[in-house]
């Protein structure tokens, strides 16, 4: 038995997973199907639009990495590009050694949180060099964990999900929710086991151990690895979409950051940008935006003082350049949302750790789009007969937001026709199918191919079937034969449709017509988007707010202090970090210091609040707009467990392609969207709110 | 004037339930249509285009454009995964042959699924037929997604005299038959059929109505393994009865 067919009955008999699995499919079909209720447009319309954005994206590549790659450069971000995952691991090798001489030949400690001399007991200790990690798949694609691990340095995951696997010594079993295929029951015994908590199985519970568990890692990250979602060829922005705000801390804390983009991923432009933002949270978790947007612009500048000294931009190849302009072109549109996973009848029975490769070896990617890719990508000898296992059903390419067709690729591979960069030993068509179907199938097509010799079959296959099943009308297959494992077989009939009508067709009556008269078919499309839209910016961003878990509370300029306080004075606080006065509303910072409050300027993860302005908010989606800059440090709105933020009402723009116009957002270095408290769904898919980020944010507007 | 349609039957109806194939040209000729069968045809060639046997599948639809090039007017196939295959399949065969492209293009532009010809060419939804019992449908995946046809026969089982119609949970998912994956993936299949037949039985239906006769072969078959009476239909056979 191929290793493939061995991990498919482990899937099968495995009733932790099963379980795990269907919870899955069922929560995840309805989130995404609700979530585009709240589509601004039809969603064909969007789909069919960002699939031409897609496409035409991959047709002219070149052109479009090399002005990203001019902006990201000009954006002071260094750029690297690797051909292959040896490349991009070694890449990330030399950029860990050189930070660690230089932080050396600076005399600096290996552990590091700069903000405030009361929390220096961290910075005595050393410690081998630790890389935090937000979650990346093409970081898993490139086995960069392993090399990592065998130069000595620690990479701690830091995704609810990803952090739960690696502390099982597993890959993750899907590109959006690693932890798919377990329960809560599983995340208890190995966060008991590992973390030395209580045995229990209150998700929330769990998700405070990960929270108190991975804190640490972040303040004292010298590295910070991300990935990035989408490339935005106009201005050389990094997009990174987050929910939990790991993604936030590892790209804002450590001195360097590293981002790992796979060399597809790319837009040309802001507005395709917010196509994209429309289709990618709403795909992957059935989202309207995921709680943290960040656009990354560039380094820590000198008048800022948070954000990493250091940003590396690697561009990964490893294979996609070879696959462009072949039959597997299109799926490198792919924008890694994981909905076509989320929808495979298959993916639902298997889970991500069955799709193996010919010796057994994993794959990054599994699902529909894993077994187009891993083909495509990794070679198609080695995983290759993933494709076979798919009924074509459609479901994978009806789920895609860009429109993938990707039953045609299953297809294509299996009829050989991709071009791997790795040589391929399989050169028949048919790859992955077994030796029975293959030459049954070639008998049948040298049988179907002449008419006589199909009238023939046709005879012997009716006697045949008589001697084997002389009675019933289903033949009781062998179990080995395939159909046999679970079904009966159709009794081929003795006189089959072609001898029928040549002897009946002559003599069927020609009846009167006694059809009733035609229907006319009830419309089906209803207009779903055009509903009234009277609601003021102002109150709609507070439904949304409100809706995502944030509170809202409007006041004037003069009562905003008293409100704060109240709110301060309710959680027994009485020192917060907060921007510096000239991003708040005059007098504010001073009012609340003849209250008692203390204001510290510099963030610090002790402080419980964090106290910010905002550029402008987006009304569609209750999100907040922060840009850094000199006394607007990103730390404010990211450390604290209690977000703070004052909004001025003209500020509150209708959607976000507007908010991507606003000169502010394309200047910053770094640009966060706020879209309610940091919440995680990673275990049994059910939200908890309230991991790395503030899990309270309330929201003054004047 | 009457108009003439070529009946690809397709090679399962053909050899196996050769019933559901005089349903077929019974509504249509009550749909005041003229019925021919081309006796050169055989099968398409779904099952080595969807194995990746190209070079197999290249031939059996080279047969197959032959057999329907000596006749003129609207094809009409009572599956949507054959008709899918005519439509999508052989242009994606012949998509770097200059001969048979064209000719596989032409044969597609003639080419209807059953309902799809009933209800969109003909312009007709109720065929007068009459059944009293409780029925569902499974959209077949091919139809649904391949085709896009879907109210299509749901507005012809609408009008069914009698009947009560219930929709089937989780209508829209496959039902694991995929051609030879049914019989390369036996295991996996067989639980994606189990929640199928599951799911018919929750709709509490007497007869479950599908337009492909891979489905209808595959959960028929594996309600008799199970001791259960096969209750799949050809959505021909359901409406042809009361009608005779």
């Amino acid at each position: 038995m191929n290793p493939f067919h061995t991990q498919i009955k482990k899937s099968l008999t495995n009733p932790v997973l099963q379980a795990a699995l269907d919870a899955n499919a069922e929560k995840r079909i309805l989130a995404r199907k609700t979530a585009f209720t709240s589509l601004p447009e039809p969603l064909e319309i969007m789909r069919q639009r960002a699939h031409k954005v897609r496409s035409e994206t991959i047709k002219n590549l070149d052109s479009y990495l090399e002005q990203f790659i001019i902006k990201v450069e000009e954006n002071g971000i260094i750029v690297h590009r690797a051909a292959d995952a040896e490349e991009a691991r070694q890449i990330v090798l030399d950029i860990a050694k050189n930070s660690t001489q230089r932080r050396r030949e600076r005399g600096e400690k290996i552990k590091k949180f700069r903000v405030n001399p009361r929390r220096q007991r961290h910075a005595e200790q050393s410690a081998p060099l630790l890389i935090a990690k937000s979650k990346t798949m093409v970081s898993e694609e490139i086995g960069l964990n392993e090399a990592l691990e065998g130069a000595g340095i620690e990479a701690v995951e830091t995704d609810l999900g990803e952090y739960i696997v690696q502390l099982r010594g597993e890959p993750p079993s899907h590109i959006i929710t690693p932890a798919v295929h377990l329960r809560r029951q599983e995340v208890g015994e190995t966060f008991h086991e590992k973390l030395g908590i209580p045995l229990t199985e209150d998700i929330p519970t769990m998700t405070d151990a990960a929270r108190a568990a991975l804190r640490q890692t972040f303040l004292d990250a010298y590295i910070g690895l991300s990935g990035v979602n989408f490339g935005v060829a106009e201005s050389g922005s990094l997009c990174i979409v987050t929910n939990e705000g790991n993604g936030r801390m590892v790209t804002t804390l450590p001195k360097t950051h590293i981002a790992l983009m796979g060399m597809e991923r790319l837009v040309p432009t802001f507005d395709d940008l917010d196509l994209m933002l429309a289709l990618l949270p709403r795909s992957a978790t059935g989202q309207k935006i995921t709680v943290y947007t960040q656009l990354i612009h560039g380094p820590r500048r000198d008048d800022e003082i948070d954000g990493p000294d250091e940003r590396h931009l690697i561009i990964l190849d490893n294979g996609r350049s070879t696959l462009r302009g072949t039959p597997l072109n299109d799926s490198l549109m792919c924008i890694r949302c994981g909905s076509c996973i989320n929808a495979c009848p298959i993916f639902r029975e298997l889970g991500g750790h069955a799709y193996v490769g010919d010796r057994g070896q994993k794959t990054t990617y599994p699902g529909p789009i894993g077994s187009v890719v891993s083909p495509g990508l990794f070679g198609q000898a080695e995983f290759g007969h993933l494709a076979q296992a798919s009924t074509l059903c459609g479901a994978c390419k009806d789920a895609c937001p860009v429109d993938i067709d990707l039953p045609e690729m299953l297809l294509r591979i299996r009829a050989g026709e991709i071009v791997s960069h790795k040589p391929s030993t399989v050169k028949d068509a048919g790859v992955g199918l077994p030796h029975s179907v293959r030459w049954g199938l070639r008998l049948f097509t040298w049988a179907a191919s002449k008419t006589w010799r199909f009238r023939l079959a046709q005879r012997l296959a009716a006697a045949f079937s008589r001697i084997l099943s002389p009675r019933a009308d289903y033949l009781k297959m062998p179990a080995f034969t395939g159909w046999g494992y679970s079904k009966d077989f159709s009794r081929p009939a003795i006189r089959p449709f072609r001898e029928r009508f040549k002897s009946n067709h002559e003599v069927t009556e020609n009846t009167e017509k006694t059809m009733g008269e035609s229907n006319t078919i009830p419309a089906t499309l209803q207009d779903q988007s055009l509903i009234s839209n009277i609601q003021s910016p102002t109150s709609k961003f507070e439904n949304e707010l409100s809706s995502l878990g944030g509170n809202f509370t409007r006041c004037t300029a003069d009562t905003l202090s008293n409100v704060i306080l109240i709110l301060l004075a309710e959680r027994g606080i009485t020192e917060i970090m907060a921007w510096e006065q000239e991003h708040l509303p005059e007098g504010l910072l001073e009012s609340l210091q003849e209250q008692g409050i203390r204001i510290e300027h510099t963030p610090h993860p002790e402080l419980r609040a964090g106290l910010t302005g905002s550029l402008a908010a987006v009304a569609e989606t209750g999100t907040l707009v922060q840009t850094s800059g000199a006394g607007s440090p990103q730390s404010t709105s990211l450390l604290p467990d209690i977000h703070i933020a004052v909004l001025r009402e003209n500020t509150i723009y209708e959607n976000l392609p507007q908010v991507l116009k606003l000169r502010e957002v394309r200047d910053a270095s770094s640009v966060a969207l706020i879209s309610g408290p940091s919440r995680t769904a990673d275990i049994e898919m059910t939200l908890t709110i309230g991991v790395h980020g503030p899990g309270e944010v309330h929201v003054f507007c004047i | 004037m009457t108009q003439t349609v070529q009946l690809f039957v397709t090679c399962l109806i053909d050899t196996l339930e050769p019933q559901i194939g005089e349903a077929v040209v019974r509504v249509l000729e009550r749909a005041g249509v003229n019925v021919e069968f081309p006796q050169d045809q055989t099968c398409c060639g779904q099952p080595a285009f969807n194995a990746g046997l190209r070079d197999d599948a290249r031939k059996m639809a080279q047969h197959t454009i032959e057999a329907f090039e000596k006749t003129t007017g609207p094809i009409v196939i009572p599956s949507g995964s054959c008709a899918a295959m005519l439509r999508h399949g052989y242009p994606e065969l012949f998509t770097d042959d200059p001969v048979w492209l064209p000719r596989a293009e032409a044969l597609a532009l003639r080419t209807f699924e059953f309902t799809e010809f009933l209800v969109d060419e003909l312009g007709i939804t109720n065929v007068g037929a009459h059944y009293p019992g409780e029925i569902t449908y499974h959209p077949s995946c091919h139809l649904l997604r391949g085709l896009g046809v879907d109210h299509q026969p749901r507005a012809l089982l609408d009008n069914i005299g009698g009947a009560q119609f219930n929709e089937l949970p989780n209508a829209e998912d496959c039902c694991g038959f995929g051609g030879v994956f049914s019989v390369e993936h036996p295991e996996i299949s067989a639980e994606m059929l189990k929640r199928k037949i599951n799911n018919t039985a929750d709709s509490g239906a007497d007869t479950v109505v599908v337009c492909d006769t891979g489905c209808l072969l595959h959960i028929n078959g594996g309600l008799h393994r199970q001791r259960e009476k096969p209750n799949v239909k050809h959505i021909a056979e359901i409406l042809d009865l009361g009608k005779r």
